[in-house]
């Protein structure tokens, strides 16, 4: 290796990578723009890329339940099924997730290896390919239109991976702390509430966020499952409004806003455990 | 009170039995120590003794009573692992308070136990660090730390030193021997480092093959070894062997040259294989005559490695002598430190 920094190697892949990402997020950014401008400024030339008079009009006219675009969609619903969705369903792929790649971890059974790496397959198949097997089985099941099929549904999606991210983190936890744990006393529980757990933070975090943003913007599964308005999701709102309003910009702009908003928050504060919970998995797969 | 007796303990994965039947007696206080070669079953001998492992067949008592069933945490038992083991989101503080929190030993209480063993230890100013912040002796401490601060019948330790350097070894080692006096707990302590076993033990158990060898004070293993193997793994430079015939108590050597005197009880004509600590040789004046093949001052003593009979045979002296390579050294065995074993089955022959 060199130890001398190459500077003009990194000028150069940071002005790469600064295009690539105002390449990227310039449209959405504007977007985020025209939230905040009125309906008469999008519409008049030349146009303008600060807004000239910052107004949030566009995010109340959301909220404002009077109106009649929100008989059609009901923005504070949208929402909450979708966290409902979202953060329940994270809890369950984290509870369950942790309880499997525990046992895969630590407990030696037949193919456990095998089994470990199937979870991995599962996510090679097209989400698509599921689409219609899944839509017989929630109706069967009576769960379609339901928030809670919609939950079970993404638990189940997620679980595999979450495990796998676990458990190969919790590999790397050196088993001896918990027999040291369990001579001072502890019992198995909590050798992993107090012992592994916390060592394990990095790896929960990870797989919870990656299940948050994957459930929070899943659109395929929840166009085809939820029919009713009550039970429709964010992603769903996101695109019929679109449809509905698409002279509308600003108000477009303001739903897709806020919609991007927690999935930003969480990247914000968590993107510092997301590569280290990853990287974790990736050293040792 | 800490007593520990095994009888009988056998111990099995799957198809291959690892440990074959070990009885061991250990008093309340004795300073105990498994040795062997690695894979001779000592570590799970320990773990098993600890709970960690689940035996066979045969009973582990503490006290007289038997815990063969019960779960780690019940047996009472502290143990320090190799790897020290410490919790790495806990500070000292809070490794050492952990099994006493668990254990709902009231708050004040666990503060003043816990300052008393980091006063033992020297561990006072390291209270509020975490693991990683101190050095590879400091951790070792912390582990013990851990244990006294439980006040246990029986301390276990595996391997406890392997991860230091030389220096802090042998640090550590007098640390952990101080303290064995200071506290009077009864500690069991595997090692495969013979010296360490020499050093600390009051007792040796020594391993082979989930076998138990023999079992003695350390000087007794040394100077009346029960086998070959015994022979040979314990001391440093080890025993030296060569093949001999007993003819007219004498210890003839293949090559017709007489070693020594051959110990009491073999009978003429039978065919021994001789042991020879390197210090029990005598140089200049004996019969024996080997050519030098390599000489090594340590500056306490000089090693000669001579050929004897076609043998290469380590002999150490603290004399100056000056002979070398090519040299011949003229040599004779100190009477009564010639040891007899089977060829055979490598049991101890004759008396000495």
């Amino acid at each position: 290796m060199n130890p001398q920094p190459r500077p003009l190697y990194w000028i150069g892949l940071s002005i790469f990578g600064l295009v690539i990402a105002t390449y990227v997020l310039f449209p959405i950014f504007w977007l985020f723009l025209a939230s905040f401008k009125t309906t008469g400024e999008l519409a008049s030339l030349p146009l303008t890329f600060w807004p000239v008079a910052p107004t949030i009009e566009a995010y109340t006219a959301l909220f404002d339940t009077t109106s009649q675009s929100s008989q059609i969609l009901n923005w504070p619903r949208l929402i909450s099924n979708s966290f409902l969705v979202s953060v329940s369903s994270t809890l369950i792929v984290l509870v369950f997730g942790t309880l499997a790649g525990y046992a895969f971890s630590r407990i030696q059974f037949p193919g456990r290896d095998l089994i470990l790496g199937g979870l991995l397959i599962s996510r090679m198949f097209q989400g698509a390919a599921l689409l219609l097997p899944t839509y017989r089985l929630m109706n069967n099941l009576g769960l379609q239109d339901s928030l809670l099929g919609l939950t079970l549904l993404y638990s189940a999606f997620g679980l595999p991976f979450a495990t796998w991210i676990i458990a190969s983190s919790l590999r790397e936890i050196p088993f001896e702390l918990e027999e040291s744990a369990m001579m001072d006393g502890a019992s198995r529980l909590q050798c992993m509430v107090k012992i592994v757990l916390p060592l394990a933070t990095p790896a929960l975090i990870t797989a919870a966020m990656w299940h948050f943003v994957g459930a929070w913007s899943e659109f395929a599964f929840a166009s085809i499952l939820m029919e009713s308005s009550d039970s429709k999701t964010v992603t769903i709102g996101l695109a019929s409004f679109v449809e509905l309003f698409t002279i509308e910009f600003n108000r477009v702009g303001a739903a897709a806003s806020l919609v991007a908003m927690p999935i930003m928050l969480v990247f914000f504060f968590g993107q510092r455990y997301f590569t280290r919970g990853l990287l974790a998995g990736a050293v040792k797969g | 009170m800490g007593s520990v007796t095994l009888r009988n303990i056998r111990k099995s994965y799957g198809p291959v039995e690892v440990l074959h039947g070990i009885d061991l007696d250990v008093a309340d206080g004795e300073f105990v120590v498994l040795v062997g070669p690695s894979g001779c079953g000592k570590s799970t001998l320990l773990r098993s003794l600890a709970g960690l492992e689940t035996i066979s067949a045969g009973d582990i008592s503490i006290d007289d009573k038997v815990i063969n069933g019960l779960e780690p945490k019940n047996r009472d038992i502290a143990m320090v692992f190799q790897n020290y083991a410490l919790y790495p989101h806990m500070k000292v503080r809070e490794n050492m308070a952990f099994s006493l929190k668990l254990n709902k030993v009231p708050k004040d209480e666990i503060e003043s136990k816990v300052a008393k063993a980091a006063e033992i230890l020297s561990l006072t100013a390291m209270l509020d660090r975490y693991p990683k912040q101190l050095s590879g002796g400091q951790r070792q401490r912390v582990a013990m730390g851990r244990a006294i601060v439980r006040d246990p019948k029986v301390f276990l330790f595996d391997e406890p030193l392997s991860n230091l350097d030389a220096k802090l070894r042998v640090q550590m080692r007098s640390e952990i021997k101080e303290l064995h006096q200071r506290l009077g707990t009864t500690i069991v302590y595997v090692t495969h480092d013979q010296i360490e076993a020499m050093t600390m033990a009051d007792k040796i158990v020594v391993m082979k093959d989930g076998h138990v060898e023999q079992i003695g004070a350390p000087l007794d293993l040394y100077d009346t070894p029960a086998n070959l193997f015994v022979a040979g793994f314990i001391g440093s430079p080890s025993m030296n062997f060569m093949s001999c015939t007993a003819q007219g108590g004498k210890a003839v050597l293949s090559n017709g040259q007489v070693l020594g005197a051959a110990p009491a009880g073999l009978g003429e004509g039978q065919a021994f294989t001789a042991g020879v600590r390197p210090e029990h040789f005598v140089i200049g004046s004996g019969a024996l005559d080997a050519p030098v093949t390599l000489v090594e001052p340590t500056g306490a003593e000089i090693q000669f490695t001579v050929d004897i009979a076609g043998d290469h045979v380590l002999i150490t002296t603290r004399d100056r002598v000056t002979a070398r390579l090519g040299d011949t050294l003229n040599l004779s065995v100190e009477p009564g430190k010639l040891h007899a074993f089977d060829p055979e089955t490598g049991a101890r022959l004759g008396g000495v």
